[in-house]
């Protein structure tokens, strides 16, 4: 085919109505190298996209993310069934109230299928109900402490010099702490109800993303699109958190499941020092409570289970996603 | 060669230098906390101290004075190595310097085997999950990792004190300082020198004495807690190196190698894994300075007196100076870790340059 035939054709597929030529269209589409034809580029565009939502979704289908998916499930329908699932109320199963007539650590009967805690709790609906309380535990320090990080960490990478230095000697500070003994030191201090903790909890791990969104940043900053939107007059503000920040998110968004799960630890082992807010239903709480004799073992290993089933499903997820999508590895 | 061991020490020196004025900081941070807390003089805690002990305090930190004084004083105590006495419990009346000196070698004991064994086993690990991903190898080795790092240490802890504690009944639940193992046994004292102890480390004060019993005992309260740790810290390593194990796996040049028809398992071991285990290198030397620091939770859970249970025990005492002094002395030991931590970095990792 030569040059002159081909752009013969060109103009009768621009003149003539495009279903007629389909077929040749549809040859010079495969066959001629560097040929672009809009309909047929947009076609192929949608299918990739499609395709490629589909390898990520194949990617996350692997055994062990299921399996975490399923744990978060079965936390998060305990969480938000609970009133119909059991028939205690909240205030029946924590502190202030002492059920009358309540038989410490009793083995399982019909009237409470998992046995007895302290004072006369019922096990399975202090589980149910402290399933709300370990998915508060689990959002609310992650989430300040994520969002601190991002902000902190952009800033300071965006603007280097001085602003940069101080933040990471701010930074450095903090990492010289014990942070877990920090936590411990501060919580009587400034008061153990529950959201005084995880507050203080989300602040102490401020620093941790900080450095992270910083090399991430720092990365992304050398990239081409980033020097065209400043050429192109974009306010610093804009550049950052619209031209920088969602293409560096996405170790984040992991990190994210891997610190909702390191607080759920954390928070536990707070409340089984004996520091954890004492009014509501904790998991971490059950276990100091009924570690003291081995003839209560009972009333420990259910509150451990769902510790663990629920920051296990939070890894496995984060693992699966971290799989997922670094951009990196191939399968 | 030698003009980079000149620069090595230039850039030891200098860490050293701008270690200090973070120590300076650190200090004004602990001051500042130890006033905050409820237990301090200044504070006015009521019934924890004496009148005596309280006015005795206030006159040591001279609470009289602008805070500048207070502060510069705190440092002169520090660096003088006057950190104060314990108030209450039965530490009473000890310096905080020797309750850290005879604390902190159990916590070592503790540690010492974890912290050797751990990196071995798990970067093993890690490099055989990694080589067999999404095969049943893998699945079974992050299975493990991810048990033990879910599930809270000190549920894991009782359940080994149940275990080995309870229905074996061969072991203690690793209490250390009862002697509960001879208790019953006629004809048998306590074992071991129990006041006068030449290192603290009790294993190498039994080699000393030359006393089998105290060594007996000694190892046998520390099985328990030694395999929770290890089962505990397997998790962290093993899966850092599994993750950079699979980056490492994924670079050109292991194509190229592979290409070349180098053998499998020198692709492995000597492409591979000395790249993989620069960030796990540094997770390992980093975590070995806060391994120092021993686990709250596993000497909570075994009654066992190291550091982290001295640090929650006096938190419930309210005995300030000693909460005070164990931070200060942790963050020294954490400031020097990072220190060492980066040095060996730049040795591990030839790229780097000493700037």
């Amino acid at each position: 085919m030569t040059e002159q035939t081909l752009n013969i054709e060109v103009d009768q597929v621009n003149s003539e109505s495009p279903k007629k030529k389909k077929l040749i269209r549809f040859l010079k589409f495969y066959l001629i190298p560097g040929w672009r034809d809009d309909e047929f580029s947009n076609q192929e565009y949608e299918i990739e996209k499609i395709k490629s939502k589909r390898r990520l979704f194949r990617r996350l289908l692997t055994p062990l993310t299921i399996v975490g998916f399923f744990m978060l499930f079965f936390i998060a329908i305990l969480a938000v069934y609970a009133p119909w699932m059991t028939h205690y109320k909240l205030q029946e199963v924590t502190l202030p109230y002492y059920p009358p007539g309540g038989n410490p650590f009793s083995p399982p009967s019909a009237k409470h299928p998992l046995g007895t805690t302290k004072y006369g709790y019922d096990i399975l609906a202090r589980m149910i109900w402290g399933s709300r309380t370990t998915i508060v535990m689990a959002f609310i320090p992650v989430t300040i402490a994520i969002g601190g990080g991002l902000i902190l960490g952009t800033i300071s990478a965006y603007f280097g010099g001085p602003v940069d230095y101080a933040i990471m000697r701010f930074v450095d500070l903090m990492y010289s702490f014990p942070m877990l003994i920090l936590v411990i030191i501060l919580v009587p201090i400034l008061g153990q109800d529950l959201l005084t903790t995880l507050v203080i909890y989300g602040i102490l791990y401020i620093p941790y993303n900080i450095r992270f969104m910083r090399s991430l940043v720092l990365q992304v900053k050398q990239l081409i699109f980033v020097r065209a939107a400043k050429t192109g007059g974009a306010l610093k503000f804009r550049v950052m958190f619209k031209h920088i920040v969602p293409n560096s998110i996405s170790p984040m968004i992991i990190n994210f499941f891997g610190g909702a799960a390191g607080t759920i630890l954390g928070m536990a082992g707070l409340a089984f020092i004996g520091l954890g807010d004492p009014n509501v239903a904790n998991w971490g709480i059950d276990i100091n409570w009924a570690r003291a004799s081995f003839s209560t073992f009972l009333a420990a290993l259910w509150p451990g289970l769902f510790i663990g089933i629920a920051s296990i499903g939070f890894m496995l997820i984060g693992d699966g996603l971290r799989d997922a999508l670094d951009p990196r590895l191939f399968i | 060669m030698a003009r980079k061991s000149k620069n090595m020490i230039k850039y030891i020196i200098k860490r050293i230098i701008m270690m200090l004025p973070m120590l300076f900081l650190v200090l004004t941070v602990t001051w500042v906390l130890s006033h905050m807390m409820r237990s301090s003089p200044v504070t006015n805690a009521p019934g924890l101290m004496s009148a005596e002990q309280i006015a005795a305090e206030l006159a040591r930190i001279r609470a009289q004075d602008p805070w500048y004084v207070q502060l510069l004083i705190y440092y002169r105590n520090f660096f003088s190595g006057d950190w104060g006495k314990a108030f209450v419990g039965e530490q009473e009346g000890k310096p905080v310097l020797q309750i850290i000196r005879e604390i902190f070698p159990k916590t070592i004991e503790l540690m010492i085997i974890p912290m050797v064994v751990v990196p071995i086993i798990a970067v093993k690990l890690g490099v055989t999950s990694a080589t067999n991903k999404d095969k049943a190898k893998d699945t079974t080795i992050r299975f493990m990792a991810i048990i033990g790092a879910g599930f809270p240490v000190f549920w894991i802890a009782t359940l080994l004190q149940l275990f080995f504690g309870y229905y074996l009944g061969n072991f203690t639940m690793g209490q250390f300082d009862l002697q509960v193992m001879f208790a019953n046994s006629p004809g048998i004292g306590l074992p071991g020198p129990t006041n006068d102890l030449l290192t603290g480390f009790r294993i190498i004060d039994g080699f000393l004495y030359n006393d089998q019993l105290h060594l007996y005992d000694t190892l046998k309260h520390l099985f328990i807690p030694t395999i929770c740790m290890v089962f505990v810290s397997l998790a962290g390593v093993t899966r850092q190196t599994r993750s950079s194990m699979l980056e490492v796996l994924d670079q050109d040049y292991i194509r190229t190698a592979r290409a070349k028809g180098v053998l499998e398992k020198n692709i492995i071991n000597k492409h591979a894994l000395r790249n993989a285990l620069l960030p796990t290198s540094n997770l390992i030397i980093g975590g070995t300075a806060a391994a120092l620091l021993g686990s709250l939770f596993v000497e909570l859970s075994f009654n066992y007196t190291g550091f982290g249970y001295w640090m929650v025990t006096s938190i419930f005492l309210g005995d300030y100076l000693v909460i005070n002094g164990l931070l200060v002395f942790a963050t020294i030991i954490i400031l020097t870790g990072t220190l060492v931590a980066d040095v060996a970095y730049t040795i591990i990792d030839p790229r780097i340059t000493y700037t």
